[in-house]
């Protein structure tokens, strides 16, 4: 993604990060430039997908000629800037900043931000910077009423009030189903009227817990995988056709878990649908087959070896070929199988059968 | 597509017709809708006012099946008012006088009356279309599920030739296919009409090449495509089948002149990985597996070829389908090699594919975002965007199409038209969406959209079950009053299986492609309880 696209030669300009020039152009903000660059810069209340909204003040730099920091994620450069990412002070204010996010937050026996199953970024950032000692604070947090929605859980406890979700759930799945909602201390992620999920527009993309930084929003299926306890495998949405990659997340043999790659790295761009993100169950159902089975004489299916299920089945259409000819065979191949299965099944008609009566199940 | 889905959210208009694009295509939504949000101009045309619809700027509300004549009434605005681009047509296409003649009759004035979109409406999206250098024309199964489909596509190409909205970035003609790998088996040769890559099997020299490479004398003719095959079926011509992954009696229209042709089969395999109404039918059921549980490909709707990886084992004695093929070639007497794994089958398929001759799974396995076809050799980096340099081969002709109505038009007897889809919450049959939890809160029973005053007629209310029948069979279904339907029009799901839409359905098939009608054919709604007298 970093191959920029050509520009034209006025609209580039320079800006200095950590005394390094770069070029940048009108409209990028600091972090984006200083992404380019290889400098990191930490982010909390931001996902590239979003607007920035400046709000953790997590990514603060020094920015030559402003009194005061500012919000990497939301300022934007301009020509001749000069930018530091990395000094005292800024180190000194991520310490304080980071102090009062823990004071309150859901702590573990050293002290640091729970791990949770979306690898929180708050513990991640600690573990980098000690925070300062703050006395904790004992404000409960206001929550939503459990509701019956099968996916999506949400935690106050650890919420850090990013905006994030609702962003996510305003800007780029375009309903509007979850909210900012009371004031204060009391501030909190809901719906309107409190309503569980499944009585809102809400369409369970599961993207909210996707952009959520800290975990307060987990999947209700499988709340404790943690990242580290589960083997990622890369893999392709085996339902409609935009083909969004995914990462499945197996677990003692099963699929545990599926989340969407990084933003940025594939074609969906860190988004999924309920169906890609949610609905895996099939995969290990009791329902599924799992023996050949061949109708006998009372007329009904019966487990049977491989070894007599391929025999059987092969004679039985060898035998119809004899008896009518190829013109009265018929092969279904599927969209639902792979190009190399699909490769295999025309040949299969084409060479043993010696018939092109071989089709797909959908002609679109 | 012409054109790739990132390029969506450059685009500075986008017609979409017949793509219900919020629930079939979810993701590509998302990019519409940032599109949106970056002020680029959505057109819908959809006989219901779908999500997409409320963040248009204009909603072309049609009558189902007069898509011809819709988009043959902007040509004729882009002809006479000359927004043609007058480069792009010389330089790379044919025919377009003859096309020229065949659009002037197609006034927007007499296609308000077949269509119901305003006159105006016409004019001002066919001006909008043809002078946005950045438009793309997205559409779907509401297109190519008529009668006319075919005709559909062609006045959509039209379009997209004459205004020269071809060879561009973010600007071109974009089929999103249904399913998540219908593009890759096409690609492969699951057709009757071609090898892989689309190399006809009628051409002498095509088939000579495949005959050296599998050993074996291959079929000269053209072979028949599912519809036909369905049809053959059911009159008993087709004796023998083996269907892989799919149900052909739940996804097929006119279900039950496919169970006559199932119950007379002499032998029929399934190779499944959940039960279906098909396998009820079957002499032998192979267990397979699911995409998690084997490594391949799948291509999707933007001819990106992207890797399916294997993470679990498949349940008890269930196999990987490759495998099972391989053995069942064999023990009908075919050679088939004893390949190793997928990727060398798939080496086996570049190697006489053109198109894909320089893709493999170790050069995808490098690449998060796959290789996008036509891709020729192993230095090819894919092709994002489609005939940058003009159509691929020669000139493009315009093909002149006239407006057919639907194959069943609505009477006394039936009054409501009838179309079928897909919802966001489930897939297909549903054998696996309706294994899950979220799409049975979201969705859990069949439904029939309705408007309300077409349901007020009737007597119908919200959530009472009614009885809807077509001249082919009948099916319940809980009534779903909404003010998105046009009045006359009602919309069924197509996911479930004990109340199944394609009882209703018209299985009349497009001239050429034999596609089904699933968009359009009559039917009645009833209460299932009579009225209470007084
Ligand atoms: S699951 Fe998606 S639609 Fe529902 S609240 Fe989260 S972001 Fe919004
Ligand atoms: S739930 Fe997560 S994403 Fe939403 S505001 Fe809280 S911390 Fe941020
Ligand atoms: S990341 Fe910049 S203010 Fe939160």
């Amino acid at each position: 993604m970093s191959e920029a696209r050509q520009l034209p030669e006025d609209e580039l300009f320079e800006v200095e990060i950590n005394g390094r020039t770069c070029e940048a152009r009108e409209g990028e903000t600091v972090f984006e430039v200083a992404a380019r660059q290889g400098v990191e810069i930490p982010v909390l209340c931001h996902d590239t997908r979003l607007e920035p909204a400046g709000a953790c003040r997590v990514c603060l730099v020094e920015v030559e000629g402003q009194r005061r920091l500012q919000p990497g994620c939301a300022w934007k450069v301009s020509a001749g800037m000069k930018i530091t990412t990395e000094s005292d002070r800024i180190e000194k204010h991520r310490r304080v900043l980071y102090g009062l996010y823990l004071a309150d937050h859901k702590l573990d026996d050293a002290g640091l931000p729970v791990e949770t199953a979306n690898a929180n970024q708050l513990r991640m950032l600690a573990e980098k910077t000690p925070p300062l000692q703050l006395e904790a604070v004992e404000a409960p947090r206001r929550g939503r009423p459990e509701d019956e929605n099968p996916y999506i859980k949400f935690d106050p406890e650890l919420c850090i009030l990013c905006a994030r979700c609702t962003r996510y759930c305003d800007e780029i799945e375009a309903v509007n189903a979850i909210t900012l909602a009371w004031r204060g201390s009391e501030t909190t992620i809901s719906t309107a009227g409190e309503r569980g999920l499944l009585d809102t527009s809400c369409e369970l993309c599961g993207g909210c817990i996707d952009t959520c930084p800290t975990g307060a929003l987990i999947e209700k299926k499988a709340p404790q995988i943690l990242p580290a306890h589960a083997e990622k495998v890369r893999s392709t949405c085996n339902f409609c056709g935009v083909g969004c990659q995914l990462d499945l997340h197996v677990v003692d043999g099963k699929v545990a878990k599926v989340t969407s790659p990084p933003v940025g790295e594939t074609v969906n761009d860190g988004n999924l649908c309920v169906k890609g993100r949610f609905a895996y169950d099939f995969v290990h159902h009791e329902d599924r087959l799992t023996e050949p089975l061949i109708r006998r004489e009372d007329g009904e299916l019966h487990p049977a070896s491989w070894e007599e299920a391929i025999e059987v089945a092969a004679k039985g259409l060898l035998g119809v070929k004899e008896r009518h000819g190829s013109d009265a065979m018929g092969f279904v191949s599927s969209s639902r199988c792979t190009v190399e299965e699909n490769y295999l099944m025309q040949k299969l008609s084409r060479t043993a059968f010696r018939t092109n009566n071989i089709h797909q199940c959908a002609a679109t | 597509m012409t054109n790739s889905i990132d390029e969506i959210r450059d685009t500075e208009m986008m017609f979409v017709i017949g793509s219900n694009t919020s629930e079939a295509h979810p993701i590509i939504a998302m990019e519409m809708k940032k599109a949106v949000g970056r002020g680029s101009r959505l057109i819908v045309a959809d006989p219901r006012a779908i999500w997409m619809a409320g963040i248009a700027e204009k909603h072309m509300q049609l009558h189902p099946g007069t898509d011809v004549w819709l988009l043959n009434a902007m040509a004729h605005v882009i002809v006479t008012e000359d927004l043609v681009d007058h480069d792009f047509i010389a330089a790379h296409t044919e025919r377009f006088e003859e096309y020229r003649e065949s659009v002037l009759s197609y006034t927007p004035e007499e296609a308000e009356k077949i269509t119901g979109v305003p006159a105006q409406d016409i004019r001002d999206v066919a001006r909008l279309y043809a002078t946005t250098e950045k438009a793309g024309i997205y559409y779907t199964l509401g297109i190519t599920e008529h009668t006319h489909g075919t005709d559909n596509v062609y006045a959509l190409a039209n379009l997209v030739l004459m205004t020269g909205h071809l060879g561009k970035p973010s600007a071109g003609m974009n089929p999103l296919r249904g399913q998540n790998n219908v593009q890759g088996a096409n690609d492969a040769g699951a057709t009757p009409v071609f090898y892989p890559g689309y190399q006809n099997v009628t051409d002498p020299a095509v088939r000579k090449k495949f005959e050296q490479a599998w050993g074996v004398e291959l079929d000269p003719n053209d072979g028949l495509n599912l519809n036909v095959m369905m049809k053959e079926l059911a009159k008993g011509k087709i004796k023998g089948m083996y269907v892989m992954g799919e149900d052909i009696v739940i996804s097929e229209p006119n279900v039950s002149q496919i169970e006559k042709g199932l119950n007379q089969i002499e032998f029929l395999v399934c190779q499944e990985i959940f039960h279906n109404l098909t396998t009820q039918y079957a002499d032998v059921v192979f267990p397979s597996s699911c995409f998690a549980e084997k490594d391949g490909v799948f291509t999707n709707s933007d001819r990106r070829v992207q890797r399916v990886r294997k993470a679990v084992d498949p349940p008890g004695n269930a196999r990987e389908d490759w495998r099972i093929l391989a053995d069942m070639a064999r023990a009908c007497g075919y050679p088939m090699p004893h390949y190793e794994n997928p990727g060398e089958i798939y080496d086996e398929m570049a190697a006489l594919t053109p198109k894909v001759a320089g893709i493999s799974h170790e050069r995808l396995d490098e690449r998060p975002r796959g290789l996008q076809w036509p891709c020729t050799d192993s230095d090819h980096e894919g092709t994002p965007t489609l005939h940058q340099d003009g159509p691929i081969v020669g000139k493009a002709g315009f093909q002149p199409v006239a407006y057919r109505p639907s194959d069943e038009m609505p009477d006394d007897e039936y009054p409501l038209v009838l179309s079928t889809g897909r919802t966001l919450y489930h897939y297909n049959a549903a054998t696996q969406t309706r294994r899950s939890a979220g799409p049975v809160a979201k969705q859990a029973r069949n439904f029939i959209e309705i408007h309300r005053k077409d349901a007020g007629k009737l007597g119908i209310s919200d959530g009472e079950t009614v009885r809807v029948s077509s001249r082919r069979g009948s099916v319940e279904a809980m009534a779903m009053v909404s003010p998105r339907p046009r009045r006359g029009c009602v919309w069924m799901p197509m996911h479930f299986a004990e109340s199944r839409a394609n009882e209703l359905t018209n299985d009349a098939g497009d001239p050429i492609t034999q596609t089904a009608e699933y968009k359009v054919c009559a039917v009645r709604v009833e209460a299932l309880t009579p009225e209470p007298v007084g």
